[in-house]
């Protein structure tokens, strides 16, 4: 880092100047020079690819063991006291940004299973029931329906599995092709998995880029709806030509089965939290209105009982238990090993307690990169070999964060590795916080689905392994093989079409001084 | 601004080196700082040299007013107003 004097706004800006050194906070030294403070998180990153691409275990534990493998051995290469470099660990961790987006999480995970539970997909399954719709055009209809319905729950995976296990084999017996439904489901996870205002991607997008998350979907809608548009049209086109399987046999059966229109009503629970979230509410108020509706009306309906919502499982021996068994949240239970709490709210809470312990980590790691140099050293590199204007810019986030989210098969993890990147680079241009929440996002969400290890293909070819079990007619020869899915993810291939052209013409773009994105607001 | 305006937000193509006015306030990112005092800000392409502007703004966001601008070449001067924000992730 150095200085000079050149107080003209004509000089190149690739000359010498003094950037942040980072007084604020202690610096950490390293035996092997700055590039080694990025050991934890590299060693992170080469253990997630062996771990997710390599042997394809998607197992967030895992990944917790890595990253804290790589901090320890971090550790050995710091020179002098290793008391920084463990303070450093904890100054990292206690972020708001990491705060933030676990908050966020658990309140959407608890919002995301209500409506899972409460039969949101059995009302998209009467709807395509209902509507007749035949096999060239039921990998369209798949798409749009598994758009909505991801961007009700927010989880694009928990969406790949819903839809292979109701719409897949329904598509088969109505002469879709099964590559092509595969692909249609993916791309609706893509949608909902970008837009949801309860999507964990979207929510680490924003809170990564300091914007509002009601502000960020508002605001990434263009491109999103861009790239559907044109990939619904493709599905459209690309089933009247690539034809079924002729298993024939009577799909209504199997639709009408699983529909229930109430279900239908949990459009009324996502919309509250789109509405509540776009029109400014803070995050923790927009989902706790889209509980409160999804709770009341599956209760009014029938769809969830109190128990379905919240249930304790309590010894007989306990002092209370056998007294207060009228109440419908309680059962006694004889075996030791059914104790416990359960219903859809601590599903869905916990199913992103281990996310939230590996976000930690990784935070602590990018923090250890940033007060040991490496970080800088990758922004000063970029910045004057790549982001060498605003086009560059936005092409190298585009580039960097596709990258990484293509290797790294839980996507969210790569996107919280790759926030802070994102973030220098853009704030460089004065990009405001939500053209570079949408860059970073729209790579998380459709890198995640398009290859045979990414995090979306594994859970559904997953659920799809299940589907011979479950019926005669389902042979393994109409599995789906992952790699042939790749070409037929119209969503995830347009949604990064659309930013690579968006940064090239400008589509989209907003500096800070045309508007500026809301903070979210800290917890 | 309603919930339907927020949606419309933004649908156009936006310049890479945008104009300023001279006299307009606004709030930025301070990219770089030289050694005498001056900050260097980017908007897109657009080269805003901010005097006032210390390295202790470097990375930060600040009120600046525009005082020059050069339409052709995309570059200008602005006087430092006031720090006024953090970066998203600050050393």
């Amino acid at each position: 880092m150095s200085t000079d004097n050149s107080d003209s706004p004509d000089a190149d800006p690739s000359e010498s100047f003094v950037q942040d050194t980072g007084e604020e906070g202690p610096r950490i030294e390293f035996y092997g020079g700055r590039g080694m403070s990025a050991f934890p998180i590299v060693f992170f990153i080469l253990w997630a690819i062996a771990q997710t691409a390599f042997w394809r275990i998607s197992d967030e534990g895992g990944l917790v063991i890595g990253i804290l493998v790589g901090l320890i051995g971090g550790m050995f290469f710091v020179r002098g006291d290793w008391k920084t470099y463990a303070n450093t660990i904890f100054e990292g961790m206690t972020q708001p940004v990491a705060v933030t987006a676990i908050v966020a999480w658990i309140w959407a995970g608890m919002f995301a299973q209500l409506l899972q539970d409460g039969g949101f997909v059995d009302g998209l399954v009467w709807f395509a029931n209902t509507a007749g719709i035949g096999g060239a055009l039921f990998p369209a209809a798949t798409f749009v329906l598994a758009a909505v319905f991801t961007t009700g729950i927010g989880t694009g995976y928990g969406a790949s599995i819903a839809f292979v296990t109701l719409f897949f084999p329904a598509g088969l017996l109505l002469g879709a092709n099964p590559i092509l439904l595969f692909g249609a489901i993916l791309s609706g996870a893509i949608f909902g998995d970008n837009l949801a205002p309860v999507s964990d991607t979207t929510i680490v997008s924003a809170v990564t880029q300091d914007s509002d998350i009601g502000g960020v979907v508002a605001s990434r809608f263009k491109y999103v709806i861009v790239a559907a548009i044109v990939a619904f049209a493709g599905y459209l086109v690309a089933g009247q030509f690539m034809g079924g399987l002729g298993i024939g046999g009577d799909a209504q059966e199997l639709l009408v089965a699983e529909s229930e229109p109430i279900g239908l009503v949990h459009l009324l629970s996502m919309g509250v939290v789109i509405g509540t979230a776009v029109a400014g509410r803070h995050i923790v108020e927009a989902i706790s209105w889209g509980i409160v509706v999804a709770a009341v009306s599956s209760l009014a309906l029938g769809l969830l009982s109190l128990g379905d919502i919240v249930s304790f499982n309590a010894p007989a021996d306990a002092p209370l238990s056998q007294p207060l068994e009228f109440l419908p949240i309680l059962t006694v239970v004889e075996n030791p090993d059914d104790v416990g709490v359960g219903g859809s709210l601590i599903q869905g809470a916990a199913g992103f307690f281990e996310l939230a312990i590996l976000v930690l980590l990784i935070i602590a790691a990018a923090q250890i990169m940033i007060r040991g140099g490496a970080f800088q050293a990758i922004l000063d590199w970029s910045i004057e070999n790549l982001a060498t204007n605003v086009r560059n810019a936005e092409l190298t986030m585009v580039g960097s964060a596709a990258l990484i989210n293509a290797v790294i098969t839980i996507n969210t993890a790569a996107e919280v590795a790759i926030g802070p990147y994102i973030s220098k680079i853009g704030e460089r241009f004065n990009l405001n916080g939500y053209r570079r929440a949408n860059i970073l996002d729209a790579q998380t969400a459709a890198l995640g689905y398009i290859f045979p290890w990414s995090g979306g293909v594994l859970a559904g070819y997953s659920a799809m392994q299940e589907l011979p079990g479950e019926f005669e007619w389902f042979d393994t020869g109409m599995l789906v093989t992952p790699i042939d899915v790749v070409p037929f993810v119209f969503q995830g291939w347009l949604l990064v079409a659309v930013f690579i052209i968006a940064a090239l013409t400008g589509f989209g773009r907003e500096y800070i001084i045309d508007r500026e994105s809301e903070e979210v607001a800290r917890l | 601004m309603s919930v339907f305006t927020k949606f419309l937000r933004g649908w156009q193509f936006r310049d890479s080196s945008p104009s300023l006015t001279v006299g307009d306030e606004c709030s930025v990112f301070v990219a770089e700082t030289n050694s005498d005092g001056n900050g260097h800000v980017y908007i897109g392409d657009t080269h805003l040299l901010v005097e006032g502007a210390g390295p202790e703004t470097a990375e930060k966001r600040v009120r600046i007013e525009v005082t020059e601008f050069d339409e052709t070449n995309a570059t200008g001067r602005a006087e430092f107003i006031e720090v006024v924000g953090e970066s998203s992730y600050t050393n």
